[in-house]
């Protein structure tokens, strides 16, 4: 008995643009006359077509957990929904073994009139549960959610929290051989998060259950996925162990820059008394990493050319984030400088930055109180998100993210 | 290699890009018996939900339907119906119209109403039509009580004699035959309409006008024969004279018009399931 329970060959997914497939009669009639009657009008008329996948192939082994990253509109939910065969590929085919349950959606067949009741076994019985099953678990699913007390109540009386939880316990107490889960962490607060993916690590427990699951969390797929694959306008970059394709994805997005240099002080930023000649960011990677992530340290360096011999400079470094929010501001001291050439060079250590998106800005300040000139946004970079012996996998808190010495135990 | 040798045993399930005519699997079907079940018992519950007199509407909405009919096409029109009582007459044609045409409006539109299911998970699509089509039966038998109630006031106040007779035990044939027919027409209209969006503003007058060519509030005799082949070519035509024969003793059929009519539906059947099986799959990416 073969252990591959899913297999797709070739498949890929094309879409129409325009109006094609739903419209008037009318517009079908004259598109299939005209197209008959003259064969460069179809291309002419023809809006073009979008391959949502292209030439996808893998085959996935029983027990196997599955991350599938890539940008939005990368095509990661169609192939999910082909796998659960809610659409269908326009070539190649996948083939599966065992039972499928896919969760695109937090509360599928969920009815706002209906009681909580009713909705668990609707909701149970579309995902695939039998009808023993959901008699079975039912008690436990209503104590997992929480909400016994409101179990006959409508769900359209429910707060959006109550209603969240009960669809996802019905999701977690469905069994199937093969699940399929979409983004679902996206959803709900940060300890339902949490507990979703507790659900899913039991589930992965006893090596029998395949999971295959799109996100955007790259901590989350780094930690449960042992495989994973990376899709890009509808192709596959790359496939293969989580680790890998989750830090290949991250340094692809992070949108570097790290390093200005003008050669010419002519053309160089600055003004009468100060030009900007270079301003950069070196990191330095902790070793196995391909990007920037909260255990790297920074180091920034920049010089500037004095233009007036003597002036006392000193220099500030802003570092922003993309909320526009100074998180710090720090001083050089102040030197005389000699004219031409004046260097700085200041080191943020690593385990000091949350992660996320940022950028520095350099100022030159002259007798320690007159901004002369006010370098904005010089160096763009992002700071990757690294979690050990940690199981908690949501936004880590912040705008900094020290480590400061901290003793904690039993006395 | 693992491919080639994969090729050659046995998977559970396949998706690849063609669509079968008939890939029907009853096997499937029957595995979501429960989910049907519940979808029927859904419907209930979600159209008389907060409603004062709740379930009750499933007899009031007919009976004040014949309430109008008798006024309007017995009383005023003065609409022929032969030995039997307006009442009787009217509320025979009502019900098993209202199956029809129930059946058939709902089933019109599933693609439209129930993308949100079909798009979101997996299961045998023709699971929602088919309960559609199991709450409107579940209606159309309530309904009988309410039918049996009037015959009993006619038959215990007013002395009214029965035409009772053996085809009454082909009653639930021309019901379930009536059933197929709307449902049949439900599925090839709900791939119409998921197409067509233009289409949906005319079943709804198409499916009115249609109630003129079937014997609903007029019996078969009434027709004049120049026009008379038209109501006749509708397999509908002999299942209502059958309907109101078998119970109040006044029809013409002939038991050649209920092959015609059986024939006609069950290839109407056949045809829109499998049609409606080839599209389905298709059909999600557009609506």
């Amino acid at each position: 008995m073969s252990n591959v329970v899913i297999e797709a060959q070739h498949i890929s997914k094309r879409y129409r643009l325009g109006p094609t497939g739903t419209g008037s009669i009318r517009q079908d009639v004259q598109r299939w006359w005209r197209g008959n009657a003259d064969p460069f009008f179809r291309e002419r008329t023809d809006p073009g077509t979008l391959w949502a996948l292209k030439d996808i192939d893998f085959t996935m082994q029983r027990g196997d957990i599955w991350g599938i990253v890539g940008d939005n509109g990368a095509g990661k939910s169609t192939l999910l929904k082909i796998i659960s065969r809610i659409i269908q590929p326009t070539t190649g085919r996948v083939r599966g073994r065992g039972t499928v349950g896919s969760l695109l959606e937090v509360g599928t067949g969920f009815h706002p009139e209906l009681s909580g009741r009713e909705n668990i076994f609707i909701s149970g019985y579309l995902l695939g549960m039998n009808k023993a099953r959901v008699k079975e678990k039912f008690d436990e699913i209503v104590a997992f959610s929480g909400i016994e007390q409101f179990i006959d109540t409508p769900v359209k009386r429910y707060s959006s929290g109550m209603y969240v939880r009960l669809a996802f316990s019905v999701a977690a107490h469905l069994e199937p051989d093969i699940l399929i889960m979409d983004e679902v962490l996206a959803v709900g607060d940060t300890s339902f998060q949490k507990k979703c993916l507790d659900k899913m690590k039991e589930l992965s427990g006893d090596g029998q259950r395949t999971i295959l699951f799109v996100s955007h969390n790259m901590q989350a797929v780094h930690h449960l996925c042992k495989q994973a694959m990376w899709l890009q306008r509808g192709q596959m970059v790359t496939i293969g162990s989580a680790t890998e394709v989750v830090n290949r994805y991250v340094g692809s997005l992070q949108q570097h820059k790290l390093r200005q240099q003008w050669d010419d002080p002519a053309l160089a930023p600055g003004n009468e008394f100060v030009r900007i000649m270079s301003f950069e960011l070196i990191p330095e990677l902790v070793e196995g990493a391909v990007s920037i992530d909260v255990r790297t340290s920074l180091t920034v360096k920049f010089s500037i050319r004095n233009e007036v011999a003597g002036a006392l400079l000193n220099a500030g470094l802003h570092l922003y984030n993309y909320a526009g929010e100074c998180i710090f501001d720090v001083a050089s001291p102040a030197t005389a400088c000699a004219g031409g050439l004046v260097q700085g060079e200041c080191k943020i250590p690593a385990h000091f930055l949350n992660d996320g998106a940022y950028y520095f800005s350099l100022i030159i300040v002259r007798d320690t109180s007159i901004p002369v000139y006010y370098h904005e946004g010089g160096i763009h970079f992002e700071v990757a998100d690294y979690r050990e012996n940690t199981n908690w996998y949501g936004k880590w808190k912040g705008a900094v993210r020290p480590q400061f010495p901290f003793s904690f135990g039993s006395v | 290699m693992a491919v080639e040798a994969g090729t050659n045993e046995h998977w559970d399930w396949e998706a690849n890009s063609t669509t079968k005519w008939v890939s029907l699997s009853f096997r499937s079907l029957w595995d979501y018996r429960h989910l049907l079940a519940r979808l029927v018992r859904r419907e209930f519950l979600i159209n008389y939900q907060q409603t004062i007199l709740g379930p009750l509407w499933v007899v009031l909405q007919p009976a004040l339907t014949l309430l109008v009919y008798v006024l309007v096409f017995g009383k005023w029109m003065g609409v022929n119906t032969g030995t039997a009582p307006p009442v009787l007459f009217f509320l025979c044609g009502i019900l098993l119209w209202g199956l029809c045409n129930d059946l058939f409006t709902g089933t019109a539109f599933i693609f439209t109403y129930y993308s949100y299911l079909y798009s979101k998970v997996y299961f045998p699509r023709l699971i929602i039509p088919f309960s559609i089509a199991g709450t409107h039966l579940a209606r159309f038998a309530i309904q009988g009580v309410l039918l049996l109630a009037v015959f009993m006031y006619f038959g215990l106040f007013r002395q009214y004699s029965f035409g009772l007779n053996y085809w009454v035990l082909f009653l639930p044939v021309a019901i379930l035959l009536t059933a197929a027919f709307a449902l049949s027409l439900g599925l090839i209209f709900s791939i119409l309409t998921a197409r067509y969006r233009d289409l949906s503003n005319i079943v709804h007058l198409g499916i009115r006008l249609f109630m003129f060519v079937t014997p609903v509030i007029y019996p078969l005799s009434l027709v004049p024969d120049s026009i008379r082949w038209l109501v006749q070519i509708n397999p509908l035509s002999s299942l209502f004279e059958v309907f109101r024969y078998a119970l109040l003793g006044q029809g013409q059929f002939t038991t050649s018009g209920l092959w015609y009519s059986a024939t006609c539906i069950v290839i109407l059947f056949v045809f829109a399931l499998a049609w409606f099986n080839k599209q389905a799959a298709r059909l999600i990416d557009v609506v």
